[in-house]
């Protein structure tokens, strides 16, 4: 197999065997880019200092230094991540001219972990959106089928993981921003539990639901990024205590509970491959059951009032006088040339912003904001028990298969209504993964699994048990 | 109609965010939309049911220090004697 399209663990040892150098594998990878890009669009940025930090991966090696558990693996990064010196523009004019000071704590870590940063990906502006359609930056396009979405927010991520533009990546995910565009695009992506993985550089959008989470082709490459990302940071007070370390096992047939109100939701052809994954899984030695979780009738209302009251806030700091594109602010008064300015936020952008002002305004508080909260606490109460039963909980990660470019971008709550299935791990703050789970008339289909909070060894531990023995890894002819 | 055009108008206002009349159009409807879907939180008896709030106490937040950055950490041209210049006030 070609250095640019094997897995992150593989990549590492294979520089560090001296098998081949950074340099040459750095190179192949920007072929590659140069290659496919014009077809999936995946990056906004791509770095420039690659092939140098090669380089200096490959003198470490040759010197006999520690390189680090990544040594010249190649991954990109969300553009809603800060790096120090290379622009972040979370796919918005707002945002366009914006070059961090500072590493992001995740980017941080990968780096002194010898990792190489290859470039930034496309996204939904300011994460928002499931299609990766809502971009500054044009629409990513799905590798398996150009003409449909890759998913999102983090489209660019899966995408270019799955179009071997990389070795592994790190998205977002606050509704499944990581999930969905991992299982339209037929690879590996997980959202932790809130507080496992330090949020600090990550550009704020729903600050209560949101995770940094890595992308793959495979369960391993999954953990050998986590490994690296996951624990405290004292620049993010919401992080857990410790610095945990998974291993790659296959478990001990862990007990199941497959979501009815999550199959049931879902297209046939999407169910048909979920129900074909719990054979698989029970022929695994897995106790598999149907269970229910009644209150997911309400996840949705509750997630996109929470997310959009945080949205607005969050985007409030927006104001163009700093960061943002050239606007003078001569000849203005204050009020009117914020709202002038502000105006350039994308469409889907504004419309959470007022919805999120809607349901904080004025007497609506106790009915939705309140409400949206007492819902979460009824879903997570519903989830522990659960899990007092069940290991992992699983079902489809998306209920329909990856669909058209443009098919849904006027109808946004037709578009919220296809998050059904991953928004309940973050209202509730527990680990979610989806892997692939096999094609449907050639389009991917993912299997959520999800444990309770802090249970990632578990989590991981089914979802490599499905993946060694469901074997459905393909690579997209591009 | 549940949300008007003026809602949506000034609501538009209060987020600082000039909106067309196009866009007024579009949202209105988009928005109604998606607060009647917001409204199938009425339907849950949750009286009984405590909301989630954060863990962590104010006091438990790290101190709010500055830190300095190498070079322009605020990425505009606009500047006058060494501060950022913003839109005049009145």
């Amino acid at each position: 197999m070609v250095p640019y399209a094997l897995g992150a663990g593989q990549v590492a040892a294979g520089i560090k065997s001296r098998e081949f150098s950074g340099e040459e594998y750095v190179c192949q990878l920007l072929e590659r880019i140069e290659k496919v890009e014009p077809k999936i669009n995946a990056f906004v940025t791509v770095s420039k200092e690659a092939i140098e930090r090669a380089r200096t991966i490959d003198k470490k090696i040759r010197d006999g230094e520690q390189a680090g558990p990544l040594a010249g693996v190649a991954v990109s990064i969300k553009d809603n991540i800060c790096t120090k010196g290379i622009k972040t523009t979370c796919a918005s004019r707002m945002l366009e001219s914006y070059v961090p000071p500072y590493d992001a704590t995740v980017v941080r870590r990968l780096l002194d972990a010898g990792a190489i940063l290859i470039g930034k990906t496309n996204l939904d502006e300011f994460a928002m959106g499931s299609t990766t359609e809502f971009s500054r930056h044009g629409t990513t396009r799905n590798p398996w089928d150009i003409s449909r979405v890759p998913g999102g927010s983090s489209g660019g991520s899966a995408a270019s993981v799955a179009a071997l533009e990389c070795a592994a990546s790190l998205g977002s995910d606050t509704g499944g921003s990581v999930r969905c565009p991992a299982s339209f695009c037929s690879v590996v992506g997980m959202k932790p539990t809130y507080g496992l993985i330090s949020r600090y550089g990550l550009v704020s959008y729903a600050n209560s639901l949101e995770q940094v989470g890595p992308v793959g082709r495979t369960v391993s490459d999954v953990v050998s990024m986590l490994n690296v990302i996951a624990g405290a940071d004292e620049n993010d007070h919401t992080t857990a205590d410790g610095r945990p370390a998974y291993s790659l096992q296959e478990g001990n047939g862990p007990r199941v509970g497959l979501v009815r109100e999550f199959i049931e939701g879902a297209d046939s052809a999407v169910a048909k491959i979920i129900h074909k994954a719990v054979d698989t899984l029970a022929g695994q030695g897995c106790k598999c059951e149907e269970v229910s979780l009644a209150s997911v009738q309400y996840a949705l209302a509750s997630y996109y009032t929470i997310a959009t009251a945080e949205a607005s806030s969050n985007l409030a700091r927006y104001d163009n006088v700093r960061y943002g594109f050239d606007m003078s602010p001569e000849g203005y008064e204050w009020n009117s040339y914020f709202a002038k300015a502000r105006s350039n936020f994308g469409d889907e952008a504004k419309r959470r912003i007022i919805v999120g002002s809607y349901v904080l305004s004025s007497g609506y508080y106790g009915k939705y904001y309140l409400k949206a909260q007492q819902a979460r606490s009824l879903l997570k109460r519903e989830l522990k028990t659960l899990f007092k039963k069940y290991d992992v909980l699983i079902g489809p990660t998306m209920p329909i298969l990856p669909f058209k470019i443009g098919e849904k971008i006027d109808d946004p709550l037709k578009m919220y209504l296809v998050d059904i299935d991953t928004v309940v791990a973050n209202l509730a703050g527990m680990p979610a993964i989806s892997v692939p789970a096999g094609f449907a008339d050639g389009l991917p289909v993912g299997l959520q699994v999800m444990a309770d909070e802090f249970r990632e060894q578990t989590m991981l531990d089914a979802a490599y048990l499905f993946e060694q023995a469901a074997q459905v890894q393909r690579i997209p002819e591009l | 109609m549940m949300v008007t055009k003026e809602e949506v108008k000034h609501l538009g206002w209060l987020a600082r965010i000039e909106l067309s009349d196009a866009e007024l159009d579009r949202y209105t409807s988009q928005v109604e939309e998606i607060i009647k879907y917001l409204n199938k939180l009425d339907t849950m008896p949750l009286e009984q049911i405590k909301p989630i709030i954060a863990k962590k106490k104010f006091a438990d937040l790290r101190p709010d220090k500055s830190s300095d950055f190498e070079g322009d950490a605020l990425g505009t041209k606009y500047r006058k004697d060494g501060f950022v210049k913003g839109p005049r006030m009145t």
